[in-house]
Formats: structure tokens, C-alpha cells, sequence
């Protein structure tokens, strides 16, 4: 008996620490096994779910050329969750090689972990101030993703319909007239509301909208990034249009209160493309989402300038997502390896086309040219247009501080527009809320 | 005694091991960063000493929640409890459908509360607003953009997951009561409604305590479903505790405030559901 239970005892320790170490180790065994030691590993972590799969057959494609480094593409996506998980990654030492920074902030916040990227080709292909919000002390430390645009999308042919010449609005009077045309033709053309008004994503609110006036305020995101105080020098035109869309939007129950509950999907996949609303606030990202519910409807799409009143009228806000960075702790071989990646993925021939056509990318660097390398979508091309008739004015709201933008702009606008909060204080509490982040 | 000693840690250790992996070290770990500047990323941390602590009591859209989820709390522990009761008392009257019942009520808690959320939401915002502009029932329509339909909706979601499972407790402690007792009651002239309260009630007192205890830290310790079904909005009106320190980590990147929140937030959690047990439990009564 005594030595039985010593030995069931023994064994059933003995199970545990192995099914423990087993537990623990099977993970690094397997991934040895599949590659030889002698490649260089270059594990990747990004945020673009949209082209997570098209990254995969590129990096497929850079190692069959380069059979020495082997790529690994892990994704995450959406703005918070990504950070968070980004967070995780590195607290728990399994650090990527290249990860993903949005701005000044993250620039700031992952300081001890970039590797400086001035030295690299692609620098002096970018265009103006796309690299604005990664450069500190005259070191660049971040690739731009690619260029993005939003302004007010609008249904060309119900335009049309309603005699409405959409190159003509390049105001804020011209786009309030246009707005109250299509509000009286409401029942000839079908629609629900002029507007489809998101107040639920905070993200379309509180930073994308705010950008319009903020942007004319700061100029720059690195300035915006340094300000202590925010003014409001536009705050009005931020007011105009904030009434113009929340005024002439559908709301669920009638009351302004509940544009709150409306979110993303219907604004843009239920409202905007069964043509029940006119004109969205969105970007050229939209553009997938509409396309999958009603092709011709996504085809006949463009964008109308964000008028600020006292400032730029006809323009659209254009800028950087997120920009590619490198691990500055890996060794020089791995680091090597990244940079060459990203180089040969937006600079090389085969790597242009598979940014503007797979990934479907507007290029925020300089050099694509020639007739297969143009933007496949209307809202893309539309974006480019302005961008190339200097229609644009900067995204500084990745230079507000953590969380203001959504929650503290966003949550205020939707108490404004639940009646909770007039408008003078939703702007005092924003400006202390700013004011007390930056001490 | 010494094999008994070793049986014992053989039994005890690897759950004391993963316990004290999973959650006493972090829990030391957290109490220590509450103390730090620390913003979620390893780097320049320095001690601020009781600053989180204060910072936290002048938030005010901590209190806030913190008064939201209270209320949530008592609401829901009373719904989840008497509509868990009632199924438990009609799962348990001999009807031919009963274990189908039980099977019915029961699945809304396997359901992940993730995507409960999201079910809910299009029920809310897109079910409940069809049938609104149908039958032209005005409070129908808007749900879940003000606070009072978010707290009902919090409300609803979690009665309708959380019932069938303190059903099953429910049922458990009801089959647990000797079939003389109700039939001597029945002899004696006892209607239904004094068979209940007389009998079933007292009976299963520890299931009560089971059931108050589980449903009660549940609604306040609750983060899936609110961050899903409303994530705090809107105007983070509906926020409730955990989600907002949640937000102050990952939102406004505050670590430290964050830990601090989640230190009291422990306490507090600890100290309701701890009286809670101690004080049904006095009263429960032994056959």
C-alpha cells in the first residue's frame, strides 16, 4: 500500500509538470520544425483587416524571391483593439518586428522601440506632410499605409434627378441650398432624409467631423499634438455643420436624441446604399461597403467638399491611417529584412500593382504612374482629384489627446444632440477636458 | 501523515499554482501599478504614490457609473431571480414538455455574451423599430439612444440570459424538498400560494443564497454584454463599471488611474457579495 500511493502520487505529479511543460513548449517546437534556422524571421503585426489577405499573397510573392526570409502576418484589427493587443504583444516579449503607429501620440508612446527610417529610399518619394506626424527631430520614423479621404459622399444620380449640380457647391451656402432642394423632392426621389448622421461611431463625430474645424485651427497634426489649449477659433462652422446634418437627417424616432443610436452600418450599407439618404458623411474606405450591397449605386458615388465657414470652403480632408514601422530591439538582419519588405512592397514595380490594385490603395508616395496603376473606385479617384487640385486640408486628430477625440467630442455631441448640453458647453468641457490631458 | 501530505499537495498544487499565476500575482502586480504613472507601455514608470486614488474620486464619470451600475445591479438581481423562480416553479409541476422547458430556458446562457449583445442590438434598433412603425407605437422606436432604453435594454438582455440559469439552481433546491411535506400541507388545507411561501420558500434557502450571490456579482462585475450592446453610449451614459475602467486603460491610456478604479472596484465587489452570503446564509434553516 505505502509504496502505491508514493507511486500514483509520484505519477500523477509527474503527469501534471508534463502536461505543464508540454502545455507550454509544443508551441515553439512546432514552429522550429517548419522553418530552417538559418532564415531570417520577420514576424509582422498589423491592423488593415481589409487587406489581410492580399498582405499574405504579397509577402508570398517577396519570398519566393527572397527564399532567405520568412514572413509572418499577424492582424488585428479596428483602431482600439489593435493598440491594446499591441500593448499585450510586447508585454508578453513576443515583440513584432513591424507593427503599426497612427500618430504623434503612439510615435511618442513606442518611442524606446522605433528604428529610425530616414535613411530609407522611399523617404524623399513622399508627398508633402504625409510624414508630419512621424517625424521628431528631424528623423523619420514611420511609412505611410497609404492615403485616405473623407468628405460628403453623395448619390450622383439622385443629384442628378433633383437638378442639382454637385460641382457648383463649393460653400457652405451653396451646400446648405443644394441640401434644401433635395428636402423638398424628398417624396419624387424616394428618400427618407437628405442625411444619414452616425452620432453612435463617435469615431465619425468626434474626430472625423471635429477634424474639419481643427484642422484650419492647428495646421499641422504635430501642432495639434502640441497645443495645450484647443480654441475653437471655427467652432461655429463646427456648429453649422453639425445642425445641417443632424437638422435634415432620418432619426429613427424623430427626435434628434436618437441619431445616437445610429451606427456605421446604418448609415452606409442600409440607408445610403437602398438610396434612402443622399449624402453621408464617410470616407473612401465606404466604398466596399456599398459595393457589396448595391454595385451601381457604389459606382455612382463621389465626394462634396466639408465647407468651414471662414476657412477653407472646398475642400475635403486627406491623410495618413496608420504608418508601418520597425523594431528597433530586433537585430540588424531582421531589421534589415523589414525595411527591404516594405521598400520592395511600395516602391518595386510588382509591389505598386499590388497596392493600388489589390489592396486598392490611394499611394501617399510619389512614382505611381502609368495607365494600370490607377485607383479602381470613384470615391479613390475622387480623392486623388482633390488632392491633385490641392482641395485638402490635413487630419490632425491623431494629434488630439488619448481618447478626446471619441470620448470626450463625441460623447459631448451626443449629449448636444439629445438636448443634455447646450452648445457653449459642450465646447468649455471639451477645451478643459483638453486642457486637463495636456498639463 | 506525510503520504496524506503529499496526496494533498498533489491534489491542491496545480490549481494553487495556476490560481496564484492567474490571479493573485497579477492582482499584487495591479495593486502596484494603481500606485504608478505607469500608461499601459514598460517604459520611464514612476511612483505617484495615492494620486490614482484621487484622480479617481473626482471623476465624475466614474461615479457616474458606479450609481448606474448599482441600479443596474439591484434591478436585474431582482428580475433574473423572480423570473428564474417562476420558470423553476413551472418546470417542476410535472408537465409533460418540462425537461424540453428546462432545455428551452436553459440556452440563452450558452450563448456567448458577446454576441448576445450584438442579437440584442438589431433587435432593439432594427426589430423593435420595424414593429414600432407598424403598429405606430412611438416608444417603440429610437431604442438604445438615451439612457433610460440602454438601461432597459441591459435590463431585458440579462433577465433573458441569466433566468435559465438560476432556473436549474432553482429547480435543484425545489426537487430537493420530501413530497410528505407538500402533501401533509395539501391534507392541512394549504393552497398553492401558502405551499410556496410556507414551504418551498424556507426550503431552499440555500439555493437562494446560491442564486443571489451569482447573479448579483454577475450584474455588477457585467462587461460583455455592455460593451456590445451599447459600449457605454451614448454620451457614456450607460457605462458600467468595468467597461469604464476598461476605457480609462485602453481609451485614455491612464493605466494607473485605471488600476486604482480596479482596486476599489475589487473591494467593493468583495465586501456586497461577502454580506450578501453572510446574511442569507444566517437564515437559512437545516431539515
Amino acid at each position: 500500500m505505502k509504496i502505491n500511493t508514493k507511486l500514483v502520487t509520484f505519477l500523477s505529479l509527474m503527469l501534471v509538470v508534463g502536461l505543464v511543460i508540454t502545455g507550454c513548449g509544443s508551441d515553439n517546437k512546432q514552429s522550429a520544425s517548419n522553418s530552417s534556422d538559418d532564415k531570417t524571421k520577420v514576424n509582422i503585426f498589423q491592423f488593415k483587416v481589409e487587406v489581410k489577405d492580399e498582405l499574405e499573397a504579397a509577402a508570398e510573392k517577396y519570398m519566393a524571391e527572397n527564399p532567405s526570409v520568412e514572413i509572418k502576418i499577424q492582424t488585428v484589427g479596428g483602431g482600439d483593439d489593435y493598440g491594446a493587443a499591441l500593448r499585450s504583444k510586447f508585454a508578453s516579449g513576443n515583440e513584432p518586428a513591424v507593427f503599426n503607429v497612427g500618430g504623434p501620440q503612439d510615435v511618442a508612446d513606442w518611442q524606446d522601440k522605433l528604428a529610425d527610417l530616414s535613411d530609407e529610399s522611399w523617404v524623399d518619394l513622399a508627398y508633402t506632410g504625409v510624414l508630419d506626424g512621424v517625424t521628431f527631430d528631424d528623423k523619420v520614423y514611420g511609412m505611410p499605409f497609404n492615403q485616405e479621404g473623407y468628405g460628403f459622399i453623395y448619390n450622383k444620380s439622385l443629384f442628378e434627378k433633383a437638378g442639382i449640380d454637385a460641382e457648383s457647391i463649393k460653400s457652405y451656402a451653396s451646400l446648405k441650398a443644394a441640401v434644401k432642394k433635395l428636402d423638398k423632392q424628398k417624396k419624387k426621389l424616394g428618400l427618407k432624409a437628405v442625411f444619414a448622421f452616425p452620432a453612435k461611431e463617435t469615431w465619425v463625430t468626434g474626430l472625423h467631423l471635429s477634424n474639419t474645424a481643427l484642422a484650419n485651427e492647428f495646421g499641422n497634426v504635430l501642432k495639434a499634438y502640441n497645443a495645450e489649449e484647443v480654441d475653437f477659433e471655427y467652432g461655429d462652422a463646427l456648429k453649422k455643420l453639425i445642425d445641417l446634418q443632424a437638422n435634415y437627417a432620418y432619426k429613427p424616432d424623430g427626435k434628434k436624441g436618437s441619431l445616437n443610436a445610429v451606427d456605421y452600418s446604418t448609415q452606409v450599407e442600409e440607408l445610403f446604399s437602398l438610396e434612402q439618404v443622399a449624402i453621408i458623411q464617410q470616407g473612401n474606405w465606404a466604398y466596399g461597403s456599398i459595393a457589396g450591397i448595391d454595385k451601381e449605386v457604389a459606382q455612382n458615388t463621389g465626394f462634396l467638399p466639408m465647407p468651414v465657414v471662414g476657412a477653407k470652403e472646398d475642400s475635403i480632408p486627406v491623410g495618413i491611417p496608420m504608418y508601418w514601422t520597425v523594431n528597433k530591439n530586433k537585430n540588424e538582419e531582421v531589421k534589415d529584412a523589414a525595411k527591404d519588405f516594405l521598400s520592395w512592397l511600395y516602391t518595386s514595380e510588382e509591389g505598386k500593382k499590388i497596392v493600388i490594385n489589390d489592396f486598392g490603395f490611394i499611394p501617399a508616395l510619389k512614382g505611381y504612374k502609368g495607365e494600370d496603376l490607377e485607383p479602381n473606385n470613384p470615391l479613390a479617384k475622387d480623392v486623388l482629384k482633390y488632392s491633385n487640385q490641392d482641395r485638402t486640408m490635413p487630419w490632425v486628430f491623431m494629434g488630439y489627446p488619448s481618447g478626446w477625440g471619441m470620448n470626450v467630442l463625441g460623447t459631448n455631441i451626443q449629449s448636444y444632440l439629445a438636448g443634455d448640453m447646450t452648445w457653449d458647453q459642450l465646447i468649455k468641457d471639451s477645451q478643459k477636458e483638453w486642457a486637463k490631458d495636456r498639463k | 501523515m506525510r503520504n496524506n501530505k503529499l496526496i494533498f499537495w498533489a491534489f491542491v498544487g496545480p490549481s494553487l499554482l495556476a490560481f496564484t499565476l492567474v490571479v493573485l500575482i497579477p492582482l499584487l502586480i495591479g495593486i502596484y501599478y494603481s500606485f504608478t504613472n505607469w500608461n499601459g507601455i514598460a517604459a520611464n514608470v514612476s511612483f505617484v504614490g495615492l494620486d490614482n486614488y484621487i484622480e479617481m474620486f473626482t471623476d465624475e464619470t466614474f461615479l457616474e457609473s458606479f450609481w448606474f451600475t448599482t441600479k443596474f445591479t439591484i434591478a436585474s438581481v431582482i428580475s433574473i431571480n423572480i423570473i428564474g423562480f417562476s420558470l423553476a416553479l413551472l418546470v417542476t409541476r410535472g408537465l409533460k414538455i418540462s425537461n424540453f422547458l428546462r432545455t428551452i430556458f436553459f440556452m440563452p446562457n450558452l450563448i456567448g455574451g458577446l454576441i448576445l449583445g450584438f442579437i440584442w442590438q438589431f433587435i432593439f434598433t432594427k426589430g423593435f423599430a420595424a414593429l414600432g412603425e407598424m403598429t405606430g407605437q412611438s416608444w417603440l422606436l429610437g431604442w438604445l439612444s438615451n439612457q433610460e432604453t440602454g438601461f432597459w435594454g441591459l435590463l431585458i438582455l440579462m433577465s433573458w440570459q441569466m433566468s435559465g440559469y438560476v432556473m436549474v439552481i432553482y429547480v435543484a433546491g425545489i426537487q430537493n424538498i420530501p413530497e410528505e411535506l407538500i402533501e401533509a400541507a395539501k391534507i392541512d388545507g394549504a393552497n398553492a400560494w401558502d405551499r410556496v411561501w410556507h414551504i418551498v420558500f424556507p426550503l431552499i434557502r440555500p439555493a437562494f443564497t446560491a442564486s443571489l450571490f451569482l447573479t448579483l456579482s454577475n450584474s455588477f462585475k457585467l462587461f460583455d454584454q455592455n460593451l456590445s450592446l451599447t459600449s457605454g453610449g451614448p454620451a457614456r451614459s450607460t457605462e458600467m463599471l468595468a467597461l469604464n475602467i476598461y476605457n480609462t486603460a485602453f481609451k485614455f491610456r491612464n493605466m494607473g488611474v485605471a488600476q486604482a478604479k480596479a482596486v476599489i472596484f475589487l473591494i467593493v465587489v468583495g465586501l456586497v457579495t461577502l454580506s450578501q452570503v453572510y446574511f442569507t446564509k444566517k437564515g437559512e434553516v437545516e431539515m
